[in-house]
């Protein structure tokens, strides 16, 4: 079962093709903690994310893999984390649409769902994945207005 | 020019292909699915060459005026009728590799490193760069890397129609007759010379020199350089055509990026940064470069400035500085390409190449400066100025992009570099027949090259273009070769 777990519509001052240039070095740099990443072909990327959730300092194992790629219309990854030896897992399929407006203005559209969480996940983490999709998607708006 | 004729040949073949990679592949099953006898020879003890360990990636242009762009790239270097007809050729690439039971798909990498393989032209301000397309083998990552996938298919291709492959076994010279026809090959195998006779014609496909020294320094602009690739890539194939008199061309030219040089291995290690947090500064600890704003395979070119007054490159080799971020963002080396990529796997984090020695750190970056014999003030100065830029957003002095600007904190990194090639380009001298020629362009009779050894790319290189040139006069080479009549 699918849940929007966070949303983010905003508009970037810049050409379509000038915002999908940035998206590429923004998303990496909008994911606080993620370290060691491979590169491991042109679609595939592991990393590890070490987050802080309450009190907790989390190391969590991520994978990424670019399933849909139009440029310059549109990228859907598909993220994988797990975290506590297994007893974290989700499933998140991030949707970032680009649309040109006109010729200086570009409306961008971030969606994430999650996929497939178990029952324990879902009660002790699905607050603290919305917040940690929600903040994300801040985090690139505002790089994406900075360099715009 | 040499003559010799053997009175007893070892082994006799219609079609003689020496060096295993793409080229070879390609010329190989052409000759044979026209109807020739075909033997590969290959010095190494497998067969792929640079291919194997490349990027994978293919070109295959989206339109005619991929000639324009070639053309303009090639620098009067290269005759616009040989482009035409590797532009007509390239853009049946697909349809070839389809036709051999493979398919491909569109390389479409997002941009996460510096300096990164664009997706499409590497000079895209230049007429026809709209028509740069590049495409590698259609698979999964569990089915392999890029060029993994490619070696796959092209070795199949050969497995399949049981051509004859002679591995570790390395061509020493042509041999041709009294007037001028390449008959044969002469090879070292098992440590005896080894005559094969080659009814039809001698196809060579053996790759540049990137693993001879003394060629590098004699023709290469930047010095010294090393490799990335396979090592068996030795310049034997221009040899063996020097002896028997033909030309030779594009011999300065290059693919070239940047790497490190560890002396316990015989290639470089490719280096790419996974954040924005690096300088590159020469050995006086002075920037000198745009670091993300240069195509990729013309790297080499930020470093051949050459002080007269202190006989020396002062960017060979260079420093990057990098901080605790990028440290920790991902390996420098990725993996994805080259020799070493069998041989050692970077570590994730470049911990375990900091207590290698391969990467100094320092906590200031005077004490950083110390260990990298960098005088001290001059590289604070450089970091405190580029930091200011990064500060306000923008590089004063190198035009920088606002977005590949992140200020340096401590503590600091520095790793050496070097210009590392992708390949040389120069050899043989050939037409758009693939037939190679003499001093004065007439065609040696019977001798045909293709790929890396005297390719086509006289003066800039288009990123996926010597795969897909490999594909192109390879192709070309093994359907004239086996149309030739046999002279005996």
């Amino acid at each position: 079962m699918e849940t929007e777990i966070a949303a983010k519509n905003f508009v970037i001052h810049a050409s379509q093709d000038r915002v999908w240039r940035l998206v590429g070095k923004v998303i990496l740099n909008s994911l606080p903690g993620m370290e060691e990443v491979e590169i491991l072909d042109e679609r595939n990327f592991r990393a590890f994310l070490r987050v802080r959730v309450s009190l907790l300092k989390l190391t969590m194992r991520l994978k990424g893999e670019i399933v849909d790629m139009v440029p310059p219309d549109s990228l859907v990854v598909n993220i994988a984390l797990e975290g506590l030896r297994g007893l974290f897992r989700m499933n998140q399929k991030v949707t970032i649409d680009i649309t040109s407006i006109d010729q200086g203005r570009t409306a961008v559209a971030c969606q994430a769902m999650a996929e497939s969480m178990g029952i324990l996940s879902r009660g002790m983490f699905l607050r603290q994945a919305r917040r940690f999709a929600q903040s994300v998607f801040e985090t690139i708006e505002k790089r994406l207005q900075d360099l715009a | 020019m040499r003559t010799r004729i053997p009175e007893k040949w070892d082994m006799e073949f219609d079609v003689v292909v020496v060096g295993w990679g793409m080229a070879g592949t390609a010329a190989a099953v052409t000759a044979h699915d026209d109807g020739a006898e075909v033997l590969i020879l290959e010095k190494m003890p497998d067969g792929g060459g640079n291919t194997r360990v490349s990027g994978g990636n293919i070109i295959i242009p989206k339109g005619k005026e991929f000639v324009d762009y070639l053309d303009a790239l090639s620098f009067m270097t290269t005759d616009r009728g040989i482009i035409e007809v590797f532009v007509e050729y390239a853009m049946k690439n697909g349809d070839w590799i389809r036709e051999m039971g493979g398919d491909v798909q569109v390389f479409i990498p997002l941009q996460v490193a510096y300096p990164e393989t664009t997706p499409g032209a590497g000079f895209p301000h230049i007429r026809g760069a709209e028509t740069v397309v590049k495409y590698n083998i259609k698979g999964t990552l569990q089915e392999g890397k890029p060029s993994e996938r490619l070696w796959n298919f092209l070795s199949g291709l050969v497995a399949k129609r049981g051509i004859k492959v002679l591995t570790s076994t390395a061509a020493k010279e042509l041999i041709s007759s009294l007037n001028g026809e390449v008959i044969g090959v002469m090879a070292e195998r098992e440590g005896r010379m080894i005559d094969i006779k080659a009814r039809k014609a001698v196809i060579l496909t053996c790759g540049g020199y990137q693993n001879d020294s003394q060629m590098k320094w004699d023709y290469l602009p930047v010095k010294p350089v090393f490799f990335f690739g396979t090592p068996g890539n030795t310049g034997d194939g221009i040899k063996m055509v020097q002896k028997i008199g033909g030309d030779l061309w594009h011999m300065t030219r290059l693919s070239c990026l940047i790497g490190f040089k560890a002396p316990e291995f015989e290639a470089a290690f490719p280096i790419n940064f996974l954040s924005e947090g690096f300088i590159f500064v020469d050995k006086y600890g002075r920037r000198f470069v745009n670091e993300a704003g240069i195509e990729v395979h013309e790297y080499y070119s930020a470093l051949t400035p050459f002080d007269v007054e202190k006989m020396e490159f002062p960017r060979i080799p260079f420093w990057a500085i990098f901080d605790e971020q990028t440290r920790r963002r991902g390996p420098l080396s990725r993996g994805t390409a080259g020799y070493n990529r069998d041989l050692y796997s970077w570590s994730l984090d470049n911990s375990s190449e900091i207590a290698k020695g391969w990467i100094l750190h320092g906590k200031t970056v005077a004490e950083l400066a110390a260990k990298i014999s960098t005088a001290p003030k001059a590289l604070e100065e450089q970091v405190d100025r580029y930091n200011g830029h990064c500060q306000i957003g923008r590089d004063a002095d190198f035009g920088r992009a606002k977005e590949d600007l992140r200020a340096l904190e401590p503590p600091f990194y520095a790793i050496q570099l070097w210009p590392a090639l992708i390949n040389t380009q120069g050899g043989p001298r050939r037409d758009k027949e693939s037939r190679v020629l003499d001093p004065e362009g007439q065609p040696i009779p019977r001798l045909y090259a293709a790929g890396e050894l005297g390719s086509i790319w006289g003066y800039l290189y288009q990123g996926a273009c010597n795969i897909g040139e490999a594909l192109v006069f390879g192709r070309i080479a093994g359907r004239n070769a086996a149309a030739e009549r046999p002279w005996s």
